[in-house]
């Protein structure tokens, strides 16, 4: 085609390459199609069941009158903020003295560090619901447990985020530190701290924002804080109160998104 | 010769300092400040500590369990995780697609409708901050059991994240590209599709590139919640104690996590 040719080589190639990835993508989509038999266009022959859901089962949202319940939601809310935040904050501490050993630059055995990162990759690709069922068929359901699930699913990430972190770090620091006879514990206070703990801390603030959201979740299965009071509403058809916790847990999660999001600028991060 | 250097400061041992002055002073008190809140927040949560830990070699038992693959009910741990990879490939679809329509409405620089893309943005934001397996709990309450349950309700939040992160791919496209075009005479939505989505296009990419990889997780745990995919098998397993299938089922979900990581990080390398 003559309009084609009068283009540079790079813009063809380019396009190419587009055309090659939404030509696979739509292949992709249209097997997937098939092999649920989805079809999009029943959605909207539901459309009717689902305008009567949203007006009358779900709007307007309605705060539970009974005595003690509307506390027992705010308790909820408070356990689910409290599991994100000691989760997020336990996992950051144990995460930065993994991570050190995860990065052949920094730690002491080298040898070891493809297995500590092989450990947290394990752990990591694993989603944090999956880890709370491992947990609750052995320790019970509970808040405890919840924790610890978060806590295990944010500390695989964070080991990644904060050896990648230290990977990135010039190493000309680290050599001369080595050089002059630093101890690890030296290396690590004077070489990687001073530079690394804007990052550090910007991660930290990320799994915080995750684990909002995902103590929520993990609570619907078990893990109590409101995630098992929504799910209780939810269950007992009561959509009125759950649109009210619905509202309230995204509040929360907007809350602590706008606090993050502050404390960056306010870091300088 | 004139020495440039200042005088070492000496502080008081006889040590030269050397720290840099300009230290970021707020991240001390930052993580003082997180330390407090921890403390406070498990004091609160009130964890039984004693229990946890009295229970604890009961996991080593489940690990134990969980690693004897029981591989007898292959069929169905196959058909489950092939649900599961079509809902995440679909509602990634869809949600690119709706992303793309509303990011254009959220954008400020492309129709600028006045209060249209605050209103937008704000919607969005509020449907992104509530977690996907809500939204499938009450998505299979309108349209039952199925994928399309879980198709929407993940499209829900995708669309969301598209849209505010489509939104902020398009308004980063200099405003001269767009004056031109529009000195030419072009309409706003023609703008749109031949200037604004060409050039973000790359970013779209990736985008769609980093959800299908949050999707493909997401998806394996909506199982977990009440809908189907690998995630029920999971959540059925260990409820049945039948560890083996459930192990079989985990490291499947493993596999997939990991195998949607690597290819989208290999692409990145060569995009690069």
């Amino acid at each position: 085609m003559p309009p084609d040719r009068a283009l540079p080589e790079a813009v063809r190639a380019e396009r190419r390459a587009y055309a090659l990835f939404f030509g696979a993508l739509l292949l992709v989509v249209a097997l997937c199609t098939w092999g649920v038999a989805f079809n999009p266009f029943e959605l909207f022959g539901k459309g009717d069941a689902f305008w009567t859901f949203l007006s009358e089962d779900f709007w307007p949202p309605r705060i539970p009158q009974r005595e003690g319940r509307l506390e027992a939601i705010l308790a909820g809310i408070g356990v689910t903020f409290a599991m994100a935040v000691a989760s997020a904050t336990v996992a950051a501490v144990l995460a930065f003295l993994v991570a050190l050993f995860a990065s052949e630059r920094v730690s002491p055995f080298p040898r070891l560090a493809p297995l500590v990162r092989g450990a947290a990759t394990f752990v990591r690709n694993i989603p944090a619901l999956v880890w709370a069922f491992i947990l609750f068929s052995s320790l019970g359901i509970g808040t405890g447990v919840g924790f610890v699930a978060l806590t295990l699913s944010s500390l695989a990430f964070l080991v990644r985020a904060f050896a990648e972190t230290m990977e990135d770090l010039s190493q000309d620091g680290l050599e001369s530190l080595l050089a002059i006879g630093a101890t690890f514990p030296q290396r690590v206070a004077h070489g990687i701290l001073p530079s690394c703990l804007g990052g550090f801390v910007s991660w930290y603030l990320y799994s915080l924002e995750v684990n909002i959201r995902a103590s929520a979740v993990v609570g619907m299965v078990g893990g109590g804080g409101i995630g098992l009071v929504l799910f209780s509403y939810i269950k007992a058809f009561n959509y009125h109160v759950a649109f009210f916790i619905i509202l309230l847990i995204a509040a929360l999660v907007i809350a602590v998104d706008w606090m993050t999001g502050r404390l960056r600028k306010e870091l300088a991060l | 010769m004139t020495s440039a250097a200042p005088a070492p400061r000496i502080d008081r041992f006889g040590r030269i300092r050397v720290a840099p002055e300009r230290r970021n002073r707020a991240v001390p008190v930052f993580l003082v400040c997180a330390a407090l809140a921890a403390v406070a927040s498990l004091v609160y949560l009130d964890l039984p500590w004693a229990k946890l830990a009295s229970r604890a070699p009961d996991l080593g038992d489940v690990f134990w369990k969980l690693g004897h693959l029981d591989f007898a009910r292959w069929e169905l741990i196959l058909s489950a995780t092939r649900e599961t990879v079509c809902v995440a490939v679909l509602s990634t679809f869809y949600g690119m697609l709706l992303g793309l329509f509303f990011g254009m409405l959220a954008a400020e620089n492309v129709l600028r409708v006045p209060f249209l893309a605050p209103i937008v943005k704000a919607c969005f934001t509020f449907l992104r901050a509530v977690p996907t397996p809500v939204w499938v709990l009450l998505m299979m309450v309108c349209v039952g059991m199925g994928p399309a349950a879980g198709i929407a309700g993940l499209c829900v939040h995708t669309t969301a994240f598209f849209t505010r992160a489509f939104a902020q791919s398009f308004e980063d496209i200099p405003g001269e590209t767009l004056e031109a075009l529009e000195a030419t005479g072009v309409g706003r939505v023609g703008v749109f599709l031949n200037a604004v989505l060409p050039s973000a296009l790359a970013r779209v990419v990736a985008w769609v590139g980093m959800r299908l990889e949050i999707n493909v997780a997401e998806c394996a745990i909506l199982g977990m919640v009440g809908a189907g995919g690998v995630g029920f098998v999971i959540a059925n397993g260990i409820q049945n104690y039948e560890y083996g299938t459930a192990g079989v089922a985990i490291l499947l979900v493993f596999a997939l996590a990991y195998a949607t990581e690597r290819l989208f990080v290999c692409l990145k390398r060569r995009l690069r």
